[in-house]
């Protein structure tokens, strides 16, 4: 007993310095995706709370081009309001009965929660956003997350005020998405370096697509609805398999410019993954 | 005794927070990033107790992981960096000009030896973080651009901040 100990005191520095090792190792490797806890991650409330404050100053650099894209965005939203309403207003002079006077403002399925960015990165493999809304607000992990631009990522660890947000800009994390009016699914990709260039793969080989083309979300799952922007092809590249080529694409929203996103809630996302579950019970 | 526990703390909190409140936004070309908290484990004194050192160095990592969500690597590479500090710094110090409380700096080495550990070290922990994060050999060419990138802009940080911070009160001594 004394000759182990001696042992372990002669070593000591190789035993701390196995165990911080192992520590460590155990905290990158069983850091799967779904499954881990708010205090290890950015959304913790010491990191949120400094990093708020640092937000409060540096919120104010960018203000001018966010502005002026979001005067864009309102405007091409303002003239697409109008024309629906006329396109509405046409169609209820032709079939007055069928369509009831607020039939069309009853169900709206989605609903969006305003979020102000704490913290979010683009240069590392794997990139993650904080924002400032936790389970108190309503959001949940799994919830589609979009900026005024498209697509931003998906929600991965709530606390009661902070929420952390795997970007797509995540190696570790696909997207269903599809070309803008056909019904082609691919898997949105991000292979690292350029922040703003992502991969769709398992196009089939058939598909007619241009250089210029919309990339949108696919909307087969509860994160997202249907048609949100998420790029432009960029060019056509030869995938791993012979059968199915992928799609350069250039993302639609500024990942390293974001100060604020939307979180999108699906009314019927328990309804509908309670329905997808119900052969496993 | 009471005041270098006091000074190491301030300097542990410092440098952490000025790495994940300022230095973790800054990336130039999309390859740079300054990695200034290793300054930390660069000059802390040679006699203190590598099981100190690699305890210290741990939690730093660990504390800058917490804000950037990079679980654990950072406190993977801070240890393995303090494990390599003696023998870094005996590389470029012959032992027999070594006294018990040798704290590495440029006025104590000499710019040219300090130089030469302060640029290994930093190439040291640069080449073991970005492996950690790409773990994977089809990224060579990824970690050789990005850490050199980030040892060349951390070592001139680190001499400007050596420059600014200690060079009087050193001299004095």
């Amino acid at each position: 007993m004394r000759n182990l100990l001696n042992f372990i005191l002669r070593y000591s520095t190789w035993f701390v310095f196995l165990f911080y090792v192992l520590l460590s190792c155990v905290l990158i490797f069983s850091n799967s995706l779904y499954r881990q806890s708010i205090y290890l991650t950015s959304a913790n409330s010491v990191s949120s709370t400094l990093n708020s404050g640092v937000g409060e100053v540096t919120g104010y650099f960018a203000l001018k081009s966010r502005n002026a894209s979001l005067e864009q965005r309102v405007a091409r939203l303002e003239a697409e309001v109008l024309n629906s309403r006329r396109q509405i207003a046409a169609y209820r002079a032709v079939l007055a009965d069928s369509l009831g006077t607020n039939a069309d403002m009853k169900s709206y399925r989605f609903d969006y929660i305003m979020a102000p960015v704490i913290t979010s990165s683009t240069h590392r493999k794997r990139n993650y956003i904080t924002v400032e809304k936790g389970t108190a607000d309503g959001v949940r992990p799994g919830m589609g997350v979009v900026d005024h631009n498209g697509l931003v990522g998906v929600v991965n660890v709530v606390g009661p005020h902070t929420a952390r947000i795997i970007s797509v800009l995540n190696d570790a994390q696909k997207f269903s998405v599809k070309l803008k009016g056909t019904d082609f699914v691919g898997t949105l990709v991000w292979k690292g370096n350029d922040p703003h260039v992502a991969y769709v793969e398992e196009i089939p080989r058939h598909v007619r697509c241009h250089l210029g083309d919309s990339i949108v979300t696919s909307g087969f799952s509860t994160s997202f609805p249907g048609g949100i922007p998420v790029g432009i092809v960029m060019a056509q590249v030869r995938g791993d398999d012979d059968n199915y080529f992928t799609l350069k694409v250039r993302l639609a929203s500024d990942l390293g410019n974001l100060r604020s996103v939307s979180i999108i809630r699906d009314i019927y996302a328990a309804e509908l993954d309670t329905l997808a579950n119900y052969d496993l019970k | 005794m009471n005041r270098t526990i006091f000074t190491t703390a301030l300097l542990f909190i410092a440098l952490l927070l000025l790495q994940v409140l300022v230095c973790n936004h800054i990336v130039l070309f999309g390859a740079a990033v300054p990695f200034i908290f290793i300054y930390f484990i660069v000059r802390q004194p040679i006699s203190m107790s590598t099981n100190l050192l690699l305890t210290l160095s741990f939690l730093l990592g660990l504390g800058v992981d917490l804000f950037s969500d990079t679980a654990g690597m950072n406190a993977l590479a801070c240890t393995v960096l303090a494990v390599c500090k003696k023998k870094v710094f005996f590389s470029f110090v012959q032992k027999d000009d070594f006294s018990v409380t040798f704290t590495p700096g440029i006025a104590s080495m000499g710019f040219g030896a300090y130089f030469r550990y302060l640029f290994s070290m930093v190439a040291i922990y640069c080449v073991l973080i970005f492996s950690i994060e790409y773990f994977s050999f089809s990224d060579v060419k990824e970690i050789i651009l990005k850490a050199s990138a980030s040892c060349v802009l951390t070592t001139a940080l680190l001499l400007a901040v050596d420059s600014l911070a200690f060079s009087k009160r050193e001299k004095r001594l």
